[in-house]
């Protein structure tokens, strides 16, 4: 150890070599590579454990499973370990065990052969876990979730315990409004927002436009929530929009309160969608079927109540 | 709230010798009704723990008086947040960055300002977003991941289309005709703008720059103690093994999908590029965590404060995993400019467990875990994990010789125990298929081991380093003259550039 290593940690170390004490010579063997017998129940403990218990499905299929479709498949199991693909409907894939090499996977094969041998699959508890949750009954309540039939920027609004709509950030509009209750987010968590939440109830009132016309170039701004009730913000061209949301007290439906700024030059006109068993009225403006006619002077605040059957 | 009994451990695990003695590990009581996934974590300037939940719910955790209050609800997915000083949060969520703010002071959030939301979705489930990181002009630095072939693509997007790949908008939508295109879209796909990309922004949200691209899960976004902007990423398709990056503007980081929205884009598929081209592009990872060893899934880095842990430990990173049962500390390295790193685990074989996806510190010095699981292996709920101010044996920093490595460590090690050290390394493969082995896994010979005289600095002859090459250091037989284990004994030192 004649040689002298300069010592490059200018603060840290502060040790120089000529203080240094303890000289340790290790016996001199050529680099070999590592190889040592694989342990399948430290490889199994290592990198499946997390996902596969003995007897119930958790995040993957139960050993008890696992032994039963692979029972004397060792070579399937190996390159199915290696090449995993996704085979379960609403349960993630697994990753490539590609890592651990095929003589560590045949460990594993024989590890869980053993130990499943002979043990009954427990049945998965199924549902929500907090489907009666009081923090997710709530309402009213907004929740972004991917919703079926609008953009992946969708929020859901339930209004109250009967009336709920999706208003869709991504494009600046409301898309529909349904009765009978709110969503069932939980498909959508379950699997990790593989699917879309599911609507509780039925689609009343579904807007195919806005009813500013076209909104591509629409720009969502954000939203406010004044008694538990979200107020959108967005911009179309120069115009700032706010869309308020209010259910309605004696009947099913919604109320709905635009302000625009700055007033606008001309007549404002608004299309809405027709549809049966969906009533539109206006507290201001003309309303001729689905279109609506405001003035100038009209159009700071509006509010428009949908009556839904 | 449960505090793990001493003995109750030890009779588990005998691994649990060491962390324990020098940590207390505290479950905090979950808000009641809320699934306990923690998704994103910050402290607040008047020192209260806030906290983003799985299905959208922000709850505040008074650390004094151990109770909840709800701030925000309905955000989706939110899995990044940064607390200002005006008592706002910046939240990021799957569809935006979002300011949260406070305006009537009822304690609650009122405006849920959209900050940032010019960025593609399709709709796919893997299209998480991550950040933000702030930088010290203020600006914005936020990263979204790519998505999976586990699933096609929703009818309704945002944003534009790219057309680049094998297959068509309407192959890649039909969820009938998925079993046969899913092969021919790569692993995991970029088809809408910035997905896999790092992007820069004003710190009011209004002016973004794209500023590297090539990621794939990254689930860890934070500047470190220096100023660099450390990203984690995922194994998988192009990530032999999950890798941490010190991220540059205008860098490539190996993961190509995201390549088809770089400014001026040739149009050519990715995918059809040669390997040894996309290799050529990419910039080399900072560190490695070995699958199945250290981390499968790393997660967000945060910077160790003074006086919370060990001294030598102040300024290190520390960042959060999810499969494996340890958080792994990031011990700084740079060879002519070049920054490298070793990464050795942290709480390995404590009661920790699964799961840790979010770490803050609080005003007290003690780090709160937030763990998730997210349908993948992990954990649920709140961790609180605070220094007893014990010492205790650990390695607390290396540095690359041209011939070997010299460690400092926090206590003197017994002589007579240097022989049990091995030094192995390995490299891996860049290539399409999901993660990989070792490759040319070598025994090095260590030839000499010199300690100093006062027993803490280690001076290790193995001969030339080897540039991308994992150094795995086997410090586990090593002991203290008291006879005392080294807690986190084993250091896997990524050599970006060998010095001379």
């Amino acid at each position: 150890m004649a040689r002298v290593v300069p010592l490059l940690f200018a603060a840290g170390f502060a040790h120089g070599i000529d203080m240094m004490k303890y000289v340790i010579f290790f016996s001199t063997v050529a680099s070999s590579v590592l190889s040592a017998a694989p342990d399948g129940a430290q490889l199994f403990t290592t990198n499946c454990s997390a996902c596969h218990i003995l007897d119930q499905m958790i995040v993957g299929p139960s050993l008890a499973e696992i032994r039963g479709l692979y029972d004397g498949k060792r070579e399937d199991f190996v390159k199915w370990c290696v090449a995993p693909r996704k085979k379960r409907e609403g349960v993630i894939e697994m990753p490539s065990m590609v890592h651990i090499g095929e003589e560590g996977l045949q460990a594993v094969y024989a590890h869980i052969m053993e130990v499943a041998k002979g043990v009954k699959i427990k049945k998965q508890a199924a549902g929500d876990p907090f489907a009666t949750s009081s923090v997710y009954a709530e309402r009213p309540q907004v929740r972004r979730i991917f919703m079926p039939n609008a953009s992946p920027a969708a929020i859901a609004v339930a209004l109250d315990q009967n009336t709920s709509l999706c208003w869709d950030a991504g494009v600046c509009r409301l898309r529909y409004a349904w009765t009978g209750g709110f969503i069932d987010g939980y498909p959508y968590w379950k699997s990790n927002g593989s699917s879309v939440a599911a609507i509780v109830g039925t689609v009343k009132y579904t807007e195919e436009k806005s009813p500013f016309g076209e909104t591509k170039n629409a720009k969502f701004l954000g939203y406010s929530m004044k008694d538990k009730l979200p107020i959108f913000s967005y911009a179309v061209g120069t115009q700032m929009v706010t869309e308020r949301f209010a259910p309605l007290k004696e009947s099913s439906g919604f109320q709905r309160t635009f302000t625009v700024t700055p007033t606008p030059s001309s007549a404002l006109v608004l299309n809405f969608t027709k549809q049966d068993g969906v009533t539109i009225t206006s507290d201001k403006g003309t309303l001729e079927g689905t279109k609506l006619t405001i003035a100038p002077a009209d159009a700071a605040t509006f509010t428009i109540t949908f009556t839904l059957k | 709230m449960k505090i793990f009994s001493l003995i109750a451990w030890l009779s588990l695990s005998i691994l649990a010798h060491g962390w324990i003695e020098n940590f207390s590990f505290e479950e905090i009581a979950n808000p009641p009704g809320i699934d306990p996934q923690v998704g994103a974590m910050d402290i607040l300037a008047d020192g209260r723990l806030a906290v983003a939940f799985h299905r959208g719910d922000v709850m505040l955790y008074d650390t004094v008086s151990k109770t909840w209050s709800p701030f925000a609800s309905g955000l989706q997915e939110p899995l990044g947040m940064l607390a200002d000083k005006d008592g706002s949060l910046l939240v990021m969520q799957r569809s935006e960055l979002t300011r949260l703010r406070d305006t009537n002071g009822d304690g609650t959030a009122d405006v849920y300002e959209t900050v940032f939301d010019d960025f593609g979705m399709s709709g796919n489930y893997h299209e998480f977003a991550y950040g933000p990181a702030r930088d010290p002009q203020g600006n914005l630095f936020i990263v979204l991941g790519v998505a999976s072939n586990g699933a096609p693509i929703a009818k309704e997007i945002r944003g534009e289309f790219s057309e680049i790949g094998k297959v068509d908008r309407e192959g890649m939508t039909l969820r009938e005709l998925w079993k046969k295109n899913a092969g021919n879209v790569g692993r995991m796909y970029s088809r809408v703008p910035w997905r896999g990309w790092v992007l820069k922004l004003s710190p009011d949200g209004k002016k973004m720059t794209p500023y590297a691209s090539g990621f794939r899960s990254p689930n860890g976004i934070g500047f470190d103690a220096a100023g660099r902007l450390l990203i984690t990423d995922n194994q998988g398709d192009w990530r032999p093994t999950s890798p941490l990056y010190d991220v540059k503007q205008g860098g490539f980081y190996g993961h190509p999908a995201s390549l088809v929205w770089t400014p001026g884009w040739d149009g050519r598929d990715p995918l059809t590029m040669p390997v040894e081209e996309l290799d050529a592009l990419q910039q080399p990872a900072a560190g490695y965590f070995p699958q199945g060893e250290l981390a499968n899934s790393p997660t967000w880095p945060v910077v160790i404060p003074k006086g919370s842990f060990p001294e030598a430990w102040t300024n290190q990173t520390l960042i959060g995993e999810m499969n494996q049962k340890n958080l792994v500390r990031v011990l700084d390295d740079t060879v002519d400019g070049v920054f490298q790193t070793a990464l050795v685990p942290v709480f390995n074989g404590s009661p920790l467990g699964m799961g840790s996806n979010r770490l803050a510190f609080a005003k007290d010095g003690s780090l709160y875990v937030g763990k998730t699981a997210l349908s993948w292996a992990g954990g649920k709920g709140i961790t609180r994990i605070k220094w007893n101010g014990k010492p205790f044996l650990s390695l607390d920093k290396i540095k690359a010789l041209p011939d070997g490595f010299v460690l400092r460590f926090s206590q003197a090690i017994d002589p007579a125990t240097l022989s049990s050290l091995t030094v192995s390394r390995h490299t891996y493969e860049y290539h399409k298929a999901y993660g990989a082995p070792k490759k040319d896994d070598t025994k090095l010979n260590v030839s000499a081991a010199k300690l100093s005289n006062d027993g803490v600095t280690l001076t290790l002859t193995i001969g030339a380093l080897k540039e991308k090459y994992l150094h795995v250091i086997d410090m586990a037989g090593l002991r203290t003259k008291d006879g005392e284990k080294m807690l986190g004994s084993k250091a896997w030192y990524q050599v970006v550039k060998a010095p001379k």
